[in-house]
């Protein structure tokens, strides 16, 4: 019997290669992501020790919320504390600062998309220099030889740096490799530039004293004792930890962002993987049909039940034993292709040996193996039933489940997914419940449609092939009734389409969403007529400019007001949870930036005693106008604020809103996000070409200004407007492309059921040729039988993918999202896009259908 | 084994028995009776054909008492075997432990080798064939040197051949033909019904033959006519002559 099935699979190569590559393409996507993620890890891992390595024990103060740079800075006055503790061999005080942004040769500035552009005091243990020498004068400075490289800076020339606070010329006075003296190895895209210890203090705004003191302990002395003294030393404020801390804190940081990234190409890869197990699953019930009869001959020769069933399962078995393998080796491959991908993207990803561990072959099993024998459980099952009279009479057919059944099932798995979908978005779940939840309940809700459709799949299909059959006559009547005639077949073909439009059409809907509440906000909430901000500002909150632009800006004539803008990831503390927070001029009131305010007045608020809140937080918190809320800021400091204002649009604002002032007081970032300015007597209520003048001459006095700051975009309401749309649609296309990963795997799905539908349509094919269908009229209708499932799969993914989209629209916290739009358009297209792959999907086997000899075919079984 | 509890004293010469019959499908109106009353035995060491004209009822006769259709009325003896009595698994059991078959479409398995096919009944049942045995058939059969090829490169008297060879392998109490010349020419037709009658003068087996053809008929023992469901005429060494006779008058 093992023999039996094992001849079996390996006799129908087409079947088999049709029935694997769904399989071994979910699998190789598994393996990439993991083996990717785990070889970056592996290699982050590496370079975490290289950087740390040379230092003994560090000084610094405690940090519990906010970012690594939030640390309050440790004075001179303890590194000279420090290096008189007995065993301290020598104490060196490093400075290190974010948007230390390079200009080239011609201006540019060089700025990553993603990673950060950093600043920092020459430190001989991490900086090794390969050409010219180490910065020694308050106008030079060092650079990484990726960044010199890639940007053909070079020793000597004199380029423009801006730092957190203004920016200036240096001397470019040598080229170090980071971490390793042979191999430069800065971080993904890194940025660097180092300067002398007190030029790096003044520029990158730490004012005597240091980020952190790197402590060496002399040879013979006990690093323990050195550490508990040190500590004793310096006092409560500091902390005092060793080289083992600061690199499993690097390699922790490195992971968080490993993470997120594998994360993100794992979702990918599942779901790849749950499209290809709709495939397969859909093969194997095609397949056993075409069985019916061969197994029914083995029942009549004596063969039970259960041996057939067990063969079904075997063969399914064997497909997931072969595609995994495949699958892992390919996926090796993959991971490369995606390191070398990333690097060519920016990515300079650090080189290492590619990590195969036993988990990811254990993941690839479960997945390649899981998948094919779940799916072929239900035909295993059905096989079982096969009567041997199968074997006797010319036309059998499985016997199908009941519609009532279906419907009953079908609906059950619909609801029970949207309970969970509603569940996992509204009920305020932690992120791993939710998602867990949403994605359980997008999955129900995708086999149950799927289960519903045949149910409705012959009448949808009709009305879509009318068009068809009006336009192409015999042959679209054909693919008409061809699609319409098994309802079965139609909906779970479809079924893979669906899935993937429906995650495209509800990324669509979301993004769309997010468009329109960031437009509406413009209009209806921003006053201010410039916005001002850094050019590499992407999604990275930590990017920002100098914040002397504030003031220039605010010296122009036709300047009336300017408001500058911080904010801080994750980075207060209150009632133990840690939240966003973001700044203003609390005296600039609602002149730029109106979040409607409901109580309280913002302009009364005292910018260094009081805090503005969205009303939801306030009713969290149970506070009104003039009740305290206590807040704890990176530095430590635990301040009580009193409530000035209370708004409704968190758009703008998001939830927690504290003066600049304030935030110069407890955190390290002077840079600035963004900053708004309004001109000097202009109002909508003046005549156009009046607003048009003003606007032209105080760009230009802006412009004036700004043009010498690199890194630094200067753009009016239109330019605003546009820019950050083109920002968000580059993100959506992102997404999108990834999405289509999914309609590719469903189109492999639409080909391999055509071409087993056509195999098994064999003798009815040479029937119709040989009453006089020409060759190109079949191919004709095998295409267009193709598109109109393809449609029907559309239109299901398109409607759930809206239905996706509104709900986590209307899920999405109003910051992004606040009012529900739909990309109509964008929706339709889909639609057209989808026939028209269907039409492609379809060209293999069509072509196969139509060199078919017609003899032969009539004489087949 | 429960087989061999359902043991009914019987006569040894009996293989199979068909007792009071009644197959009926659909119900009400549409009601069709396809057997209807058939009392009939099959004695063992005989090769029996079952005639009659399409329709007549003689395929479902066959099915019934190869254990692969179940009945509606009476029972079906097969070597003192009820088969009433058995669940699906015990038939199964039945057909591929004590029945051998020969279909008119061959069913042979296109991805297995001559050999494999002879020899898949007793893999299913997970037994070593008598390979003395299979060696006798195989010669008998004439598939020596053919015995690695695959149905595909087969001709279909050769195709024909290797069923049989099948469903002797086994050594069955009882082998069922379903119109084992229908898609065969005259020629190896003749070589297969003369390899049927061989296989049960010399080598002692039990065939029953399901044909509409007369002279395919005139090679068995006794041929045992049916028409709307019910036995009209049994016949003792048949000619295609008295056979012709025979239908003429089932005719009338």
């Amino acid at each position: 019997m093992f023999k039996l099935t094992l001849r079996n699979l390996l006799d129908r190569k087409i079947r088999f290669v049709l029935t694997t590559s769904t399989v071994v393409i979910g699998v190789m996507f598994v393996v990439g992501v993991f083996v990717l993620t785990d070889s970056i890890r592996t290699s982050f891992d590496a370079l975490a020790n290289d950087i740390e390595s040379g230092v003994d024990l560090t000084v610094r103060s405690p940090l519990d919320i906010g970012d690594e740079l939030d640390r309050v800075a440790v004075p001179q006055g303890i590194a000279e504390i420090a290096v008189a503790v007995p065993g301290v061999a020598s104490i060196d005080g490093r400075v290190v600062a974010r948007n230390t942004v390079i200009s080239d040769g011609v201006g540019e500035p060089i700025i990553p998309r993603g990673p950060p552009t950093l600043g920092f005091s020459w430190f001989p243990t991490q900086f090794f220099i390969i050409d010219g020498h180490q910065p020694e004068t308050p106008d030079q400075f060092a650079t990484d030889a990726t960044t010199a490289s890639d940007n053909d800076l070079v020793v000597g020339e004199v380029y423009t740096v801006s730092g957190p606070t203004d920016q200036r010329e240096f001397t470019l006075s040598g080229i170090f490799n980071f971490g390793d003296p042979d191999e430069n190895k800065s971080i993904a895209g890194t940025t660097m530039a180092a300067f002398e210890l007190t030029t790096a203090q003044d520029f990158l705004d730490k004012p005597d004293s240091f980020n952190e003191l790197s402590v060496a302990v002399a040879s013979g002395a006990d690093p323990v004792v050195v550490q508990e003294a040190l500590a004793a030393a310096v006092g409560d404020d500091f902390e005092v930890v060793t080289q083992r801390v600061k690199v499993e804190e690097t390699q922790s940081d490195f992971n968080a962002f490993i993470s997120i990234f594998g994360n993100v190409l794992l979702a990918f890869a599942l779901i790849a993987v749950f499209v290809s197990a709709f495939i397969i699953n859909n093969t194997f019930q095609i397949i056993l049909g075409q069985r019916v009869r061969e197994l029914g001959l083995l029942r009549a020769l004596g063969a039970t039940g259960r041996q057939v069933s067990r063969s079904v399962l075997g063969e399914a078995a064997m497909v997931g034993v072969f595609s995994t393998g495949v699958g892992i080796f390919l996926g090796l491959g993959l991971a490369r292709v995606l390191r070398s991908l990333l690097k060519a993207g920016g990515f300079s990803l650090p080189d290492g040996p590619i990590e195969l561990h036993a988990r990811t072959i254990i993941f690839a099993v479960a997945v390649g193996m899981g998948v094919t024998v779940l799916s072929s459980i239900a035909p295993a099952r059905r096989a079982r039933g096969i009567s041997p009279m199968a074997a006797l009479s010319d036309s059998v057919r499985l016997t199908k489940s009941g519609l009532g059944r279906r419907i009953k099932v079908g609906t059950t798995m619909v609801v029970l997914g949207w309970l969970l979908l509603g569940l996992g978005l509204f009920a305020g779940l932690g992120t791993k419940q939710l998602l867990l939840s949403v994605s359980l309940g997008g999955v129900l809700i995708f086999i149950g449609t799927t289960v519903l459709s045949p149910a409705f799949a012959t009448q949808i299909s009709r009305v879509i092939g009318w068009p068809i059959q009006r336009l192409f006559g015999v042959p679209g009547r054909l693919a008409r009734e061809n699609a319409a005639r098994s309802p079965r077949r139609t909906s779970s073909t479809a079924g893979a389409l669906m899935i993937g439009l429906a995650l495209v059409s509800m990324a669509g809907v979301v993004g769309q969403s997010i468009k329109k509440t960031f437009v509406d906000t413009l209009d209806n909430s921003v006053q201010a007529d410039y916005f001002v901000r850094s050019t590499g500002a992407g999604f990275d909150p930590t990017t920002g400019f100098p914040a002397q632009v504030e003031q220039l800006v605010s010296e122009v004539d036709e300047v009336d007001l300017v408001v500058g803008y911080h904010f801080g990831l994750d980075s207060i503390s209150i009632n133990g949870s840690t939240k966003n927070v973001f700044t203003t001029d609390f005296s600039a009131g609602t002149e730029h930036m109106d979040p409607d305010v409901v109580a309280g007045s913002i302009t009364s608020g005292d910018p260094l005693g009081s805090i503005l809140l969205h009303e939801d937080p306030a009713e969290d918190l149970f506070v009104c106008i003039g009740d305290t809320v206590v807040v704890q800021f990176p530095d430590g400091a635990v301040v009580g604020l009193e409530v000035a204002a209370i708004y409704t649009d968190s758009a703008i604002f998001d939830n927690y809103v504290i003066d600049n002032a304030l935030w110069n007081e407890h955190f390290n970032r002077p840079e600035l996000l963004f900053l708004t300015a309004s001109i000097t007597g202009f109002s909508d209520d003046l005549p156009e070409e009046q607003q048009l003048a003003l606007l032209a001459s105080s760009a230009e006095a802006i412009r004036g200004v700004t043009d010498e700051f690199r890194t630094v975009n200067v753009e009016n309401r239109v330019e605003f407007r546009q820019s950050q749309q083109a920002q968000l649609d580059s993100f959506l296309i992102t997404i999108t492309v990834f999405l289509t990963l999914a309609l590719f795997i469903a189109l492999i799905g639409i080909a391999n059921t055509l071409a087993l539908s056509v195999f098994e349509r064999t003798r009815e094919i040479g029937l119709l040729r040989a009453v006089g269908l020409t060759r190109r009229q079949l191919r004709r209708s095998v295409r267009w039988e193709a598109a109109i499932v393809s449609v029907f799969g559309a239109i299901l993914g398109v409607g759930l993918g809206l239905a996706f989209g509104v709900a986590a629209a209307i899920a999405i916290p109003d910051t992004a999202v606040k009012t529900v739009a739909v990309p109509w358009g964008s929706l339709a297209i889909y639609v057209v896009v989808a026939a028209i792959a269907g039409l492609i999907a379809a060209i293999l086997p069509a072509r196969r259908a139509a060199r078919m000899n017609v003899l032969e075919a009539i004489a087949s079984e | 084994m429960t087989l061999l509890t359902t043991h009914l004293p019987a006569s040894e010469t009996i293989a199979a028995r068909a007792i009071a019959v009644d197959k009926f499908y659909g119900k009400g109106e549409t009601e069709v009776r396809a057997l209807n009353g058939i009392d009939v035995e099959f004695e063992q060491g005989r090769f029996t054909a079952i005639m009659g004209p399409s329709g007549s009822g003689k395929s479902t006769l066959m099915h019934c008492l190869a254990g692969l259709d179940r009945i509606t009325n009476g029972s079906i003896v097969i070597g003192g075997t009820d088969l009433t009595s058995l669940s699906e698994r015990q038939l199964t059991l039945l057909r591929r432990d004590r029945i051998g078959f020969v279909f008119q479409a061959f069913n042979l398995v296109p991805t297995l080798s001559a050999l494999e096919n002879i020899t898949l009944p007793m893999d299913l049942a997970g037994v070593d064939p008598d390979q003395e045995w299979l060696d006798t058939v195989i010669d008998t059969v004439g598939l020596a040197d053919r015995l690695s090829h695959r149905p595909g490169e087969l001709s279909g008297g050769q195709q024909q051949r290797v069923a049989v060879a099948r469903a002797l392998a086994s050594r069955p109490e009882l082998i069922f033909a379903d119109e084992p010349t229908g898609n065969l020419d005259s020629t190896s037709g003749a070589e297969m019904l003369d390899f049927m009658r061989r296989a049960v003068r010399e080598m002692d087996q039990t065939i029953v033959m399901v044909t509409h053809d007369p002279v395919a008929a005139s090679y068995s023992d006794r041929v045992v006519f049916l028409a709307d469901g019910r036995i009209v005429d049994d016949l003792a060494d048949p000619t295609p002559d008295s056979v012709l006779d025979a239908m003429k008058r089932l005719g009338d």
